[in-house]
C-alpha cells in the first residue's frame, strides 16, 4: 500500500492518500482535474487488492446527482420478493429471464421509463468473439461462453441475430508478423475458427475495403444483434414467465441486519427481498455502497458511435477493425466499422473518460476525429453518409474486469458489476452464473423447484418489411393496419407501432416505439413519421397529445394547443 | 398495364398526372400519404400561384385547384399506398404497392414518373452535437405540428438556417404566441427569399444573425439552451465566441434533399449538383422510361415551376408510352461553365422531336449585370441579360432548336459571358 501511495503521490498528486479497507484499497484526497482521479485509480488497480475504491474529489467540479424518476407513490410498498434485480439493462433482463425458470418471485426495477436506456441501447451491437480480453480474465471467459450461447437464446427469444464474422485488418505489412501472437491469444481464450487470410480472399469477402489493406485475421464467431431488442426480448420473456417489472423505480437506500439486506427503499415504497442482485450498470458501485459493500469504483468511459444511411450498407458485409497494439498491452480493436443487424454501417466507438455517469452528449471534436480515423477503411463511405450519432457510457472498474460474484460481506447480495464491453456478448453467460449464485443464496431459506410451465420461447415481433410477399399479404389481410406505412424510410407499418404500444411492456413514448419498430430511425430521422407516430400513440393509449413524450419525464413533444 | 404511373401526388405529380391523362395515357398516381397535395397541405401562408394563376393563393388552395382538375378528368389515384419495390423489365416496370385495402398489389407500367419531392436535412446532418432532448424539429415538421395538428412544438425557440420554411415558421410561431429568439445562419448571406426576410423577420423584430451556428444542444429531456458560435469564412466555429441562448426548441431550416431512393433502386444516375436524376429535355432520366420532375428533380423556389415541370413530364411520358417503336435516344451533354451551379436538363436528346427546350438553372454566386448565353458548336444561339443573378433564385429560359439540324457531334454550352 505504501508503494502504491508513493507512486500515486509522485506521478499524480501529493494530496492523495491510500487506506486499506477489508481486502480493498481506498484512495482519498482532492485533485485539480478528473484525469488525475482516473490516473490514480489505474495505478492502484490490480496490485494485489480486490478492488479500488476511488474517493478522490476534484476541486470545483460539480457532478450532478443521479437522474431520478418524477413519480413517487406506494405501488411497491411492502412488496415481499424472493429476488430483487436492480437494473433493466441487458444484464439485469437476462438474469431475470434465467431466474424465471424457477418457482421464485422476481421483481426487476429500473429507474428509467423503459428498459435498455443506458449502455444497452448505446453500443455497437457486436457479439464479440472474445479476443480483446486477456486470458484468465472474467471478460474473456464470459465473452467466449456467451458468444456461443447466442445462437440458441436469440432463436428462443425471436430476436434477429447474424454471425457475420469479423476481421482484424492489417494496414501495414509488418503487422502480419503479429498474426501468430493474435492467433495464440485466440487459442488461449478458446475462440474457434480464427484464420489468417490474405488480400485476395479479403477482397472477395469485402470488395469495398481500402485496397491498401494487406490482410486480416477472420473470426467467424463474431455476430451482430440489436442490443435493445435483445434486452427487451429477455424482459418480455421473463414477464411472460411471471416476473414483475417496475420501471421509473429508483433504489435510494438499503437496510441491513446481521450482514444481510432486510429492506430496500425506493421512490415507490419499501421492498423486502430475500436476495438482491446488483446489475445497475454505471451506478453499480453506488448500489454496492448502499449495502456497505463498495469494493470497486465505476469510472464512466464514454464511447461515441455514428450510423450511416442504409443505402450505403452494401459497402460492408461484416465487421472490420484496424489492428492496433492498444494502450494497456492488450490487443484491442479500437473501434471499427460494423454492418449492423438492420443493415446500416456503424462507425465507432471511441473511448474517453469523463466524470459524468449519465452525460450522453456527443462532442464535435472527438466525434470527427473518430469518424476520420475509421472511415477510410471503406473509401466509398463519407462523413456525409452519417444520419445520426449518439454516445454511451461504459461502466468500467479500475480493474477493467467484470465482477460476477456473491458479496463477501453481505450474504444476500450478488453483484453483476463493471459490465462494460463485451458485456452484451457475455450477457447470456453472466446471467447463467448469477442465476446459480442467486439460487444458492435463496436455497438457504427455501426449497427451490423449477416452474412447471416455463416457456423459453418468445414470439417474434412482426417486421413486415422483411417478410416474404405472400406472408406480408396474409398478415395485412388479417389486420389492415399492417398495410399502412407510417415510417417511409424504414417501411414500418401502423400495425407494428400498435403492436409495440400493446406489447408486454406497454410503451407510450416516441423513443420506446422507435427502439421496438425502427420508426424514425431512417435517413429523415422522424421528420415525416413523428406526427403520425404521436397520433397513433394518442389513439391507442390514455394520453393527450401534449402528454406524449419523446422519452418520458419532461420531454413532451408538443407544448400546447394553438389558440384557434 | 398503365401507360404512366406517377409516384407522388404533390404539385409535380398532380400536374404530371393530369397532363398525361389529358393526352390519353392510362395514368395512375400513387401517394403514400392519405391525402393528395403533398407538402402544400401544410403551407397555409400565401404567395403560391403568382405565375400560373396570377393570384396569391395559399398552399392548400393551390393544391385544391389541381386536385379538382384531377377529379374532373377522372384521374386514377391511390392514396395511403407505399411502393415497396420497383423493378425494370423489358419495356415494362413492375411495382409492388402496399396499402391496407389490398395488401400488396402488383402494378405494371410502361413508364414511371418520380415525383417524390424532397426531405429536410436534419440536425445531425449539420453537425449539431450535445444532448438529444425533445424539442429539436425540422421546420417542415414544426409546420406540420402547428398547421395540421394545431399544436405548438415550443414556446421559446431559436431557428437555425434562414431557408424559406425557417423564415415562414419564425412568423408562424410568433403569430401563435411563441417567442422566436433569433434566426442563426451559418453562411454570411440569407438562404431564403428577400421578401420573406422582410415579411417574416423584420416585421416581427426577429433578429437575424449571419455567420453564426449552433454548436451544442443543452438539456436532457427538453431543450434548455443552445450554444451559439460565430463561424469563420470556412464556416468552422470560432473558439471563444461561444454564447448560451436559453430556449425550449430548435427549429432547423438547413436545406432540402431530393428524395431519390426509388430512383437509385432503378440505377438512375443522379447529378451531384442537384441531387436529382440526370435528365434530357423530356425529363427522362438516363434509364429509358423513368422520368423525374418537381423537387425530386431539383429543389425549386416556386411551386409554379414545379407544376410546369410536372406538366412537361406528364406530356412526354404519355407520348413515349404511346409510341410503338421507340426511337433510340442520342443524348448530348449540356456543358456548363464553372460559375453555374447546375442546369436542368443536363442532356439534350437530339433525336427527340421536342426542340423547344426549357432550361432551369442556378448560378454559384451572386452576379450583377451579366449575360448568359447558350452556344451550339461555339456559336451563340441564345442570350439573355440579367441585372443580377442570385443562387437563391432559380432561373428559367427557353431555347428553340427547331432551326438546327442536330447531330451527335454537336456541342452545347451554357455559360455566363
Amino acid at each position: 500500500m505504501i508503494k502504491i501511495q508513493r507512486k500515486i503521490q509522485q506521478t499524480v498528486s501529493k494530496k492523495i492518500v491510500c487506506k486499506e479497507w477489508r481486502s480493498s484499497i481506498i484512495l482519498e484526497g482532492m485533485v485539480e482535474d478528473w484525469s488525475d482521479v482516473v490516473k490514480a485509480g489505474k495505478i492502484a488497480a490490480n496490485k494485489g487488492y480486490k478492488g479500488v475504491v476511488n474517493k478522490i474529489e476534484v476541486k470545483n467540479l460539480h457532478i450532478p446527482e443521479i437522474n431520478k424518476p418524477i413519480i413517487a407513490d406506494n405501488s411497491l410498498d411492502k412488496t415481499q420478493t424472493d429476488v430483487l434485480t436492480i437494473g433493466g439493462g441487458v444484464i439485469g433482463c437476462a438474469i431475470a429471464r434465467e431466474l424465471a425458470k424457477w418457482d421464485v418471485s422476481i421483481l426487476l426495477v429500473d429507474k428509467e421509463d423503459d428498459l435498455a436506456m443506458h449502455t444497452s441501447s448505446r453500443n455497437d451491437g457486436i457479439i464479440h468473439p472474445g479476443l480483446a480480453a486477456n486470458p484468465k480474465t472474467k471478460k474473456a471467459y464470459y465473452n467466449v461462453k456467451g458468444n456461443a450461447m447466442y445462437t440458441k437464446v436469440s432463436e428462443e427469444l425471436g430476436v434477429v441475430f447474424r454471425r457475420s464474422g469479423s476481421y482484424v485488418l492489417f494496414e501495414k505489412r509488418w503487422m502480419k508478423l503479429v498474426a501468430p501472437l493474435i492467433m495464440k491469444r485466440a487459442n488461449q481464450n478458446g475462440i474457434k475458427g480464427a484464420t489468417v487470410i490474405g488480400m485476395k480472399r479479403l477482397q472477395e469477402e469485402e470488395p469495398y475495403l481500402n485496397t491498401s489493406i494487406k490482410g486480416a485475421i477472420f473470426f467467424p464467431s463474431t455476430a451482430t444483434v440489436s442490443p435493445y431488442k435483445m434486452t427487451i426480448a429477455y424482459a418480455e420473456n421473463a414477464i411472460a414467465n411471471g416476473i414483475v417489472l417496475s420501471l421509473n423505480t429508483i433504489v435510494t437506500e438499503m437496510k441491513k441486519e446481521r450482514g444481510k439486506i432486510i429492506s430496500v427503499k425506493t421512490n415507490r415504497g419499501t421492498i423486502y427481498p430475500k436476495v438482491v442482485i446488483n446489475a445497475s450498470g454505471v451506478y453499480a458501485d453506488k448500489i454496492a455502497n448502499m449495502a456497505d459493500d463498495q469494493f470497486f469504483t465505476i469510472h464512466p468511459r464514454k464511447g461515441e458511435i455514428a450510423l450511416m444511411d442504409k443505402k450505403k450498407g452494401y459497402l460492408l458485409n461484416s465487421i472490420v477493425g484496424k489492428f492496433n497494439l492498444g494502450h494497456s498491452k492488450c490487443i484491442t480493436k479500437g473501434g471499427g466499422l460494423v454492418k449492423t443487424i438492420e443493415g446500416n454501417i456503424l462507425t465507432g466507438p471511441n473511448a474517453y473518460e469523463q466524470p459524468y455517469r449519465e452525460d450522453f452528449t456527443t462532442n464535435r471534436d472527438s466525434f470527427e476525429l473518430m469518424v476520420n480515423k475509421l472511415i477510410d477503411t471503406v473509401p466509398k463511405l463519407s462523413p456525409g453518409d452519417i444520419i445520426t450519432y449518439m454516445a454511451g457510457i461504459r461502466a468500467a472498474t479500475y480493474e477493467e474486469d467484470f465482477i460476477v460474484e456473491k458479496s463477501e460481506y453481505v450474504s444476500n447480495l450478488v453483484h453483476a458489476a463493471g459490465i462494460q464491453s463485451p458485456g452484451l456478448a457475455s450477457a447470456p453467460a453472466i446471467a447463467e452464473e448469477i442465476e446459480r449464485l442467486a439460487l444458492e443464496s435463496l436455497s438457504e431459506t427455501k426449497d427451490i423447484k423449477r416452474k412447471e410451465k416455463w416457456n423459453a420461447r418468445r414470439k417474434k415481433d412482426k417486421q413486415l418489411s422483411i417478410m416474404s410477399l405472400p406472408e406480408r399479404k396474409r398478415i395485412i389481410n388479417i389486420n389492415s393496419d399492417y398495410g399502412e406505412i407510417v415510417c417511409r424510410c424504414e417501411e414500418v407499418s401502423k400495425g407494428e407501432i400498435i403492436d409495440a404500444i400493446n406489447s408486454p411492456i406497454a410503451v407510450k413514448t416516441v423513443d420506446a416505439v422507435k427502439r421496438r419498430t425502427r420508426a424514425g430511425m431512417g435517413r429523415c430521422q422522424g421528420g415525416f413519421c413523428m406526427p403520425l407516430v404521436i397520433k397513433i400513440i394518442e389513439e391507442n393509449t390514455d394520453l393527450e397529445m401534449t402528454e406524449i413524450t419523446k422519452k418520458g419525464k419532461d420531454s413532451a413533444v408538443l407544448k400546447e394547443e394553438t389558440k384557434t | 398495364m398503365y401507360d404512366v404511373v406517377i409516384l407522388g401526388a404533390g404539385p409535380a405529380g398532380l400536374a404530371a398526372g393530369i397532363e398525361a391523362h389529358k393526352k390519353g395515357a392510362n395514368t395512375l398516381i400513387i401517394e403514400r400519404e392519405n391525402r393528395l397535395g403533398g407538402i402544400l397541405k401544410q403551407c397555409i401562408h400565401d404567395g403560391f400561384g403568382l405565375i400560373r394563376f396570377k393570384e396569391r393563393l395559399t398552399g392548400p388552395e393551390y393544391a385544391n385547384r389541381y386536385i379538382k382538375m384531377a377529379k374532373k378528368e377522372g384521374l386514377e389515384t391511390l392514396t395511403s399506398t407505399f411502393v415497396s419495390h420497383i423493378k425494370k423489365g423489358k419495356g415494362v416496370f413492375y411495382l409492388e404497392a402496399v396499402n391496407s385495402e389490398c395488401g400488396i398489389t402488383s402494378i405494371e407500367a410502361k413508364t414511371v414518373i418520380l415525383a417524390n419531392g424532397c426531405r429536410e436535412r436534419t440536425a445531425k446532418q449539420v453537425h449539431i452535437h450535445g444532448s438529444r432532448p425533445s424539442g429539436i424539429y425540422t421546420a417542415g415538421l414544426a409546420q406540420y405540428f402547428v398547421n395540421v395538428f394545431g399544436y405548438l412544438p415550443c414556446k421559446k425557440c431559436v431557428i437555425l438556417g434562414s431557408g424559406d420554411i425557417g423564415l415562414i415558421m419564425a412568423r408562424r410561431l410568433t403569430l401563435e404566441g411563441a417567442e422566436v429568439k433569433g434566426v442563426y445562419e451559418v453562411k454570411s448571406t440569407v438562404s431564403g427569399l428577400t421578401r420573406n426576410v422582410a415579411q417574416c423577420l423584420d416585421d416581427y423584430n426577429i433578429p437575424l444573425h449571419l455567420s453564426h451556428t449552433i454548436t451544442k444542444v443543452i438539456g436532457d429531456e427538453r431543450v434548455e439552451a443552445v450554444e451559439i458560435c460565430e463561424v469563420d469564412q470556412n464556416m468552422n466555429p470560432i473558439k471563444g465566441t461561444e454564447k448560451k441562448v436559453e430556449c425550449d426548441g430548435v427549429i432547423l431550416s438547413v436545406g432540402l434533399i431530393p428524395e431519390n431512393e426509388v430512383a437509385e433502386s432503378l440505377d438512375v444516375c443522379l447529378d451531384p449538383a442537384t441531387k436529382g436524376p440526370l435528365v434530357d429535355q423530356n425529363f427522362m432520366s438516363l434509364i429509358e422510361g423513368v422520368y423525374s420532375c418537381g423537387n425530386a428533380l431539383h429543389v425549386n423556389d416556386l411551386v409554379d415551376y414545379v407544376s410546369e415541370s410536372g406538366e412537361y413530364t406528364g406530356n412526354s411520358a404519355a407520348e413515349y408510352s404511346k409510341r410503338s417503336i421507340k426511337k433510340e435516344r442520342k443524348l448530348v451533354r449540356v456543358k456548363k461553365s464553372n460559375d453555374i451551379l447546375y442546369v436542368v436538363p443536363q442532356y439534350i436528346d437530339i433525336n427527340s422531336t421536342s426542340k423547344k427546350i426549357v432550361l432551369y438553372f442556378r448560378v454559384k454566386e451572386k452576379r450583377e449585370k451579366v449575360v448568359i448565353c447558350f452556344k451550339l458548336n461555339r456559336e451563340t444561339i441564345f442570350t439573355k441579360k440579367y441585372k443580377y443573378l442570385n443562387p437563391l433564385e432559380m432561373e428559367r429560359i427557353e431555347i428553340e432548336l427547331e432551326l438546327y439540324d442536330l447531330t451527335e457531334n454537336d456541342k452545347f454550352e451554357f455559360a455566363i459571358e
